[in-house]
């Protein structure tokens, strides 16, 4: 196996080598950006992401939590207070309301921890500072006899440099 | 023989080239390095108020809330006032990361970090005056259900307890989105600091390395998160608004304070925004990233939302007046021309009147002039919380149970330090992380040099 990283200014210059390598087959790749660009992203995959379920999650839970409590609680103590049922629902909307929110947020967060797999470690061999300056890059894994390929897409589409990082 | 060029050695070396770093993160990384006498000052004077606070505090803490200068019939004071002042501020983050990310508004990306700091930091002072109003401190938990022996629970169909969660969700989904926002801007740090601050950076950014895939995860977070803080932030100032408004006092009872509060927390949070950023943007050499442009636009809010609390304070009278219940327009003949007068027209002149100057193109981009506006606007809003609350109280339906309210010395110490509070846990900030969002600026920059190269946007 081989492993080639490649240096770009651009992200449309990204986005369009991403697609191509694909489409070529080479899928065992991961760009670095700068910052967030929705083409890069949807290039490397153009699945939604599953962040969108733990919000879901998060949010069903706390509304039921949110009228789960208030009822049991305002049953636990029976007390009618200015008129109103015990287990009034109108006011309820409120906390439960809130609950939604909170339980929907805070899964939405470990979610991105999940997805995202922010954990403190050790950064990806192929990682340069340059990504978090004003650089992208693209690495790719791929066969021995592909590299020429892959590196001759690469300078195709605009890398200011390639390097085979790793031959094996 | 003439020596060969320092070139050829270099070459022959072999020395790696240091790569060029972006001139967006040395300019905005410049602002927790180095050393700045206005931020030494300014924290000096922030710990002392804080000093000053904690004394009082104590003080009334020991002595009891006697000190505090309540008396019949006016229990809520100087801290409900600073309470819901400081929710208000709050609500400027929110809006400009939240709202504003899902209007599509990219001015936001040089204000949103600055925003987002003074929320949390607003959020978590004004959290602390239910307590300081409370007296015993130690029995907050009473505010919260939990199990007890008696089985007593917290009574639902009270507005304060709604508060209690709106406040608690709000500070919790503020602070989230804060971390979220922050940790590629952290790794960004991490890349270039040593030592023990290199350390700290790695743990907090977490393995951030703006793959791909972590940043679909982040931009999908950013959504979900905006999408929740959207109706939440609407929804805090409404309860807090409720607080007031669920009751029958005369000057309360009003079913537009949901929305009144709202746009006068938007309001008074971005006057707060300018109070902050104009000092940060000058003693920290910031005006290439936050520009006239982002001023102007801020004044455009403050504007408009002048505009929502002068027909609120009309429509106040004008309903007072059209209801025909005396009490209601006795209390309000009371807050124009009663004992609390001066606070009444300083919250028209300063909350409605001075914000019309911004109709004047040039003055909306007039920095100096914005600074003395939003300072006077903020002053504005604290006495509009002061005439909702305290002349509301002090004349309900009874004239024979009026009375007069003074705020103490204690409660002024304790108000002075919430402000020495906020300002120094902002000012920590600032030398520790960057102010300004510096992924999201280079987004922008990127895009429009993207655009420019002929790249496919």
């Amino acid at each position: 196996m081989a492993t080639l990283v490649s240096i770009y200014d651009m992200p449309s210059d990204v986005s369009v080598v991403v697609r191509k390598l694909k489409s070529r087959g080479f899928d065992d790749l991961t760009t670095y950006s700068p910052a967030p660009f929705e083409e890069i992203e949807e290039a490397e995959d153009p699945n939604p992401s599953g962040v969108r379920l733990f919000t879901l999650i998060g949010g069903l839970v706390g509304v039921v939590t949110g009228f789960g409590i208030q009822l049991w609680m305002s049953m636990d103590w029976p007390i009618k207070i200015a008129g109103k049922n015990i287990a009034a629902i109108p006011p309820m909307w409120i906390i439960g309301f809130e609950l939604t929110i909170l339980f929907g947020g805070i899964l939405t967060v470990i979610g991105l921890v999940i997805k995202a797999g922010l954990y403190p470690r050790k950064l990806d061999e192929h990682y340069s500072p340059r990504f978090s300056a004003e650089e992208f890059g693209v690495v790719v894994r791929c066969e021995q006899r592909d590299v020429a390929e892959v590196e001759s897409l690469m300078r195709g589409n605009n890398a200011k440099e390639v390097t085979l990082a790793a031959a094996h | 023989m003439a020596p060969p060029p320092a070139s050829a050695i270099a070459d022959a070396m072999n020395v790696p080239s240091r790569p060029r770093d972006s001139q967006t993160n040395v300019d905005i990384m410049a602002v927790t390095k180095g050393f700045h006498w206005p931020w030494l000052v300014a924290f000096l004077l922030a710990v002392s108020g804080v000093a000053m606070a904690l004394a009082a505090l104590i003080y009334q803490t020991y002595e009891g809330l006697g000190v505090a200068g309540y008396q019949a019939p006016v229990f809520w004071g100087v801290y409900i006032i600073t309470f819901v002042f400081w929710i208000g501020i709050g609500h400027a983050g929110t809006l400009i990361s939240a709202i504003l990310f899902l209007f599509r508004a990219k001015w936001r990306n040089a204000i949103n970090r600055g925003a987002e700091t003074m929320t949390v930091f607003a959020v978590l002072t004004a959290a602390l005056f239910p307590l300081i109003h409370i007296g015993r401190l130690w029995k907050f938990y009473f505010l919260l259900p939990y199990p007890n022996q008696r089985y007593l629970w917290v009574n639902f169909k009270s507005p304060l307890l709604w508060d209690v969660f709106a406040i608690n969700t709000y500070l919790t989904i503020s602070v989230l989105f804060f971390i979220v926002g922050l940790i590629p801007d952290i790794a960004i740090a991490r890349d270039r600091a040593v030592g023990w601050k290199k350390a700290v950076y790695t743990v907090i950014a977490a393995g951030w390395q703006g793959t791909g895939k972590q940043w679909k995860a982040h931009s999908r977070t950013v959504l979900h998160l905006s999408g929740i803080a959207t109706p939440l932030v609407l929804s805090v100032h409404s309860i807090v608004s409720w607080d007031f408004a669920m009751s029958i006092v005369p000057g309360w009872h009003a079913t537009i304070f949901a929305p009144y509060f709202v746009a006068g927390a938007i309001f008074g949070g971005f006057a707060m925004v300018l109070v902050v950023m104009i000092p940060v943007r000058r003693i920290f050499r910031l005006e290439r990233y936050i520009t006239d442009y982002h001023f102007e636009n801020m004044s455009r809010f403050i504007l408009f939302t002048s505009l929502i609390c002068g027909y609120a304070y009309g429509a106040e009278y004008f309903i007072a007046w059209y209801s025909g219940v005396e009490p209601e327009q006795t209390s309000f003949w009371q807050r124009a021309f009663g004992p609390y007068w001066v606070s009444t027209w300083c919250m028209i002149i300063f909350n409605v009147v001075m914000p019309q100057l911004l109709w004047i193109k040039k003055l909306r981009t007039n920095i100096p002039f914005l600074f003395v506006l939003s300072f006077f606007i903020n002053l504005g809003m604290w006495f509009e919380r002061y005439v909702i609350i305290i002349t509301s109280l002090s004349r309900e339906y009874v004239p024979a149970a009026w009375g007069l309210y003074i705020p103490s010395a204690v409660e002024l110490m304790v108000l002075t330090g919430s402000f020495c509070w906020f300002s120094m846990f902002f000012l920590l900030f600032l030398k520790m992380f960057p102010i300004i969002a510096i992924t999201e600026v280079k987004e922008l920059e990127i895009h429009a040099r993207d655009h420019a190269h002929g790249g496919a946007h």
